[in-house]
This record gives C-alpha cells, structure tokens and sequence, in this order.
C-alpha cells in the first residue's frame, strides 16, 4: 500500500509541477513505484515537464466520470521500465469538474499497485486545493525565500491545520540564490523554517538547468552532477527514511585576485 | 401562610420579595393585592412615585413572566419597578459570564488568513504571524510574538486595553478605533499600554503609568461585573 503525498505551496508559479516531476523521477531512480496525479484541471503541464504531453488519451475527469478506466488514462514513463506512471489533468473543463470524494475514490484505486502517490496541486486554496488535499496522507509545501511565497505557505499551513492529514506537513524551500541568502537580502532557510513551523523536506537550489531540462521534457535529476538535481534526489532519499544531511551552501566560484595571476605562470 | 409577595423596607427603599416555591399565578395574584392595598394606603398621604426592587429568589424568570410583573406595576400610576433581582442565572449565562471575566491563555501560532474570536481577557504567549488576526472582548496581555492584527474589546468597549510588546504588529485595534502602526511614530516598547483616551483616540503609555491610564482596571479584577 502506497503512500499519497500532496505538493502543494498556495501561490503559484513556486516550483510544484517541477517538484513533483522531480521528486516522483528521483522515486522512480531508486526504484520505487510512482504514480504522479496532476490536478491542476485546465492547466496541466506536469506532462509537458516530464515529456509525456504526446501520449496522453485520458485523463484524470475520464476517470472520475467513469468514461475511461485507471489503466486506460494512466500514462507510463518508459524511460523507468515499470516505475513512473503520470494521471494527466484534463483541460477543457475546470476545476470544479470533480469533487472531493472523486479523488478520494481515484487515490485509493491507485495506492494499492505504488509505492507513492505525488499529487500536484494547482495554486490557490480553493476547491482544486481542496480536492488535492482529500486524498493525500501528508502534504509536502513548497515555497520560495520570496516574503509573499512565504505568506501564502503560512496561509496553507493554516488550512492544512483545520484540515488535518494524517501525518505533518513537511517542506520545500525553492530557488535557493546563495548570494542573496547570504547577503540578507531574503529570508534564510532556517528563518523560514522557524517561521512556518514546518519540518524541513529538503532545500533546491536556483538553477538554469531546472528550466533548460523542463523545456526538454527531462527531469533535472536526470542531471548527475546539478546541484538542484541533487537536492531532488536528496528529497526522495529522505521520504524513503535516510537521513541525508542537508546541501551546503557553496560560494559562487569567484577566483581570488592573486590565483588568477597565478594562473596565468601556471599556463605558461 | 405568608403571603406570596411581601412589602420590605430598606436603606436604599422598598423591595418586594416573591416567593420562589409560590405557584407563578398565586405570587401574582398576592403582587396584585399588595400593591393595591399600597395604593390605598399611600393615596392618604403623600403623592411621590415609589419604585421598588424586586426580589426573585431562587426561581428563574423568563422574560415572559418579567414583563407580567411589569404590565401588573403599570396599572399603578405611582408605583414602578426599579430592578428585577434574582439569585439565579442559567447556566448558559454564567458560561458566558464565566467566559467573559476570565482571563484565557491562549499559547499557538495565528498564521496568515486565520482569525481567532475570544471572549472576555487574553494573556497571548503565542505568535501572530503578518496577516493573522486575534479579536478578543476584553483586554489583551501580550508576551508573544505579534506580527499582524490585534484587537481588544472586540465589538465596541473603548475601556479595554492591550498592555505587552506590540512593536511589530501591523495593527492595533480598540473598540472602534484602529492604527495602522506603520503610520505612527509613536514609541513603542515592549512595556506598551495601548488604550483610548478621553478624545477616542488611540494612544500609547507606559505599564508605569497603568493607574493613571485607567484607575477603573484595577478595581475591576476578581469581580464580576455583568453579572
């Protein structure tokens, strides 16, 4: 019996789909079976993230509405043999287009044959949140240093109180900049934790390759050596019950002054 | 037997006191009587209004059965009802009278979006995150943490106050009146009385001058007011 995990962050445009994409991929990389749920209904993409848009034939609103069965719309990632499995969103209809007690139902038809269950949650609290929120055992929040995604993730946490799931929330802190971070001009990672309240998931640092890799339809895990990709995998490390201690902030490599000099006697 | 309805004098006056194990019907039967033979007896002598206290007892009134006990005293021209006093309460009033004068300690994290509804005194050791909101009936004593909107004497009682650290608060709130802190330049420490002074305005003192602020608060503590 697998486990439902729900990514949520309250505002939009965080990093969720990515998340998920990229969590549920690390999953799969250690060889565990995942079944990722976009329910972002009328603006899904967690397909387009993962490469997967061209082999959708049902979707999610099939399912619920009983005009196609799990198996049909269930879209399977062949790069993972038998691992990653995608349940797209539909798109021409909205949110309101399933209830609560849909997903409820769709959730557990699924748990039973996975080891997760990653729902994508679309951004904003209401019924598509809602909806995100019913079915899943733990929620997973993601948010950036931004002070407005901090707000919005307080705002979650709140609703996840008067909603409880069975187990704490944990978190994500996106689009780590170093620089930024450790210059003051935003809010540390353990200012934010301390704030929120909220166990801390894992950290991701900002990274070109994130959005180079998504526009490719290849997770940035598939990286080996990116530091976000190694943030995601570190995550999925941690869901499974290692513990992984948490990425180091490194300096941006800036050359000193007199190693450059150097440099140059050592290249002649 | 004693009459259902007995004429007392006091030093404040008159008080009539109804019997509490009386049928309802006999103890308005014998207020009936009593007044009558009253007004018999005082049309004599001098013409002043009386207005008595009546005393209840043990039984609990509805408000039905007040307003008889009123209609009876408007049939006398001279004579009036100063209060209705009983001995009882239901249960549900003294809740909310419990409710109101205690002082409730409410230790957990307002997050943005939440707003949390108490009545009577709060003694808040939690935090109030920006955008959270604490609305409290009575007075509020701070040594949290508060980040967004707090309010005393939550809808319309200008006599409370918030006494604590509200320095980094986003709002303050009394009664009606409302700052916007970002837009005082007004020193606040972590020793601050908020409170509404003689021109309905809020103002900010000093824990110190507490007494001067407000000589009623003190009196006010371990006694029942609404009662």
């Amino acid at each position: 019996m697998g486990k439902a995990y729900v990514i949520t962050s309250g505002k939009g445009g965080v990093g969720k789909t990515t998340s998920s994409a990229n969590i549920g991929t690390a999953l799969a990389m250690l060889g565990k079976k995942v079944c990722l749920m976009d329910l972002d209904i009328g603006l899904r993409n967690l397909d387009v993230v993962l490469g997967l848009d061209n082999r959708i034939m049902y979707d999610i609103v099939d399912v619920a509405s009983g005009r196609a069965s799990l198996g049909q719309a269930l879209v399977k990632d062949k790069r993972f043999d038998d691992l990653l499995y995608l349940l797209p969103a539909a798109q021409n209809t909205d949110k309101t287009a399933l209830t609560q007690d849909q997903v409820v139902q769709i959730v557990n038809e699924i748990k039973p044959d996975f080891d997760y269950v990653l729902i994508d949650c679309p951004a904003g609290i209401e019924q598509g949140f809602m909806n995100a929120i019913a079915g899943a055992d733990c929620a997973i929040i993601v948010t950036t240093p931004e002070i407005s995604a901090v707000r919005d993730a307080d705002r979650v946490v709140g609703l996840l109180e008067q909603h409880p799931l069975k187990e704490e929330p944990h978190l994500i802190i996106n689009r780590i900049r170093t620089h930024m971070m450790k210059d003051g001009s935003v809010m540390d990672v353990d200012e934010i934790t301390h704030h929120l309240g909220v166990a801390l998931l894992g950290i991701i640092f900002d990274d070109d390759a994130v959005i180079t890799t998504s526009n490719q339809g290849e997770p940035v895990v598939l990286q080996a050596d990116d530091p976000a990709g190694q943030g995601y995998r570190d995550i999925a490390r941690r869901l499974e019950g290692e513990s992984v201690p948490l990425m180091q902030m490194k300096d941006e490599v800036h050359p000193s002054f007199w190693k450059k000099i150097g440099n140059w006697f050592k290249k002649g | 037997m004693q009459d259902a309805a007995v004429l007392k004098g006091t030093n404040d006056g008159y008080e009539i006191i109804l019997d509490d194990e009386a049928d309802l019907n006999d103890v308005f039967a014998a207020l009936r009587k009593l007044l009558k033979k009253l007004e018999t007896q005082t049309a004599t002598g001098s013409s002043q209004p009386i207005a008595f206290d009546i005393q209840t007892g043990l039984r609990l009134w509805s408000a039905d059965n007040r307003s008889e006990i009123e209609k009876i005293f408007s049939k006398f021209q001279l004579f009036s009802v100063h209060k209705i006093i009983s001995d009882v309460i239901t249960k549900e009033e003294s809740a909310r009278i419990l409710e109101q004068e205690s002082v409730h300690i409410l230790d957990r994290v307002i997050r943005n979006g939440q707003i949390i509804h108490i009545q009577g005194d709060v003694l808040f050791l939690g935090k109030i995150h920006e955008g959270g909101k604490l609305i409290v009936g009575g007075n509020v004593y701070v040594l949290g943490d508060v980040h967004g909107v707090i309010q005393a004497g939550y809808p319309d009682l200008e006599d409370k106050m918030i006494i604590g650290d509200v320095h980094n608060a986003q709002q303050v709130r009394i009664g009606e009146q409302h700052e916007i802190l970002d837009d005082t330049n007004q020193k606040i420490t972590e020793n601050t009385v908020v409170y509404v002074n003689d021109l309905h305005v809020l103002d900010y003192g000093k824990v110190e001058d507490l007494k001067q602020i407000n000589p009623k608060f003190f009196n006010q503590i371990g006694g029942v007011i609404n009662g």
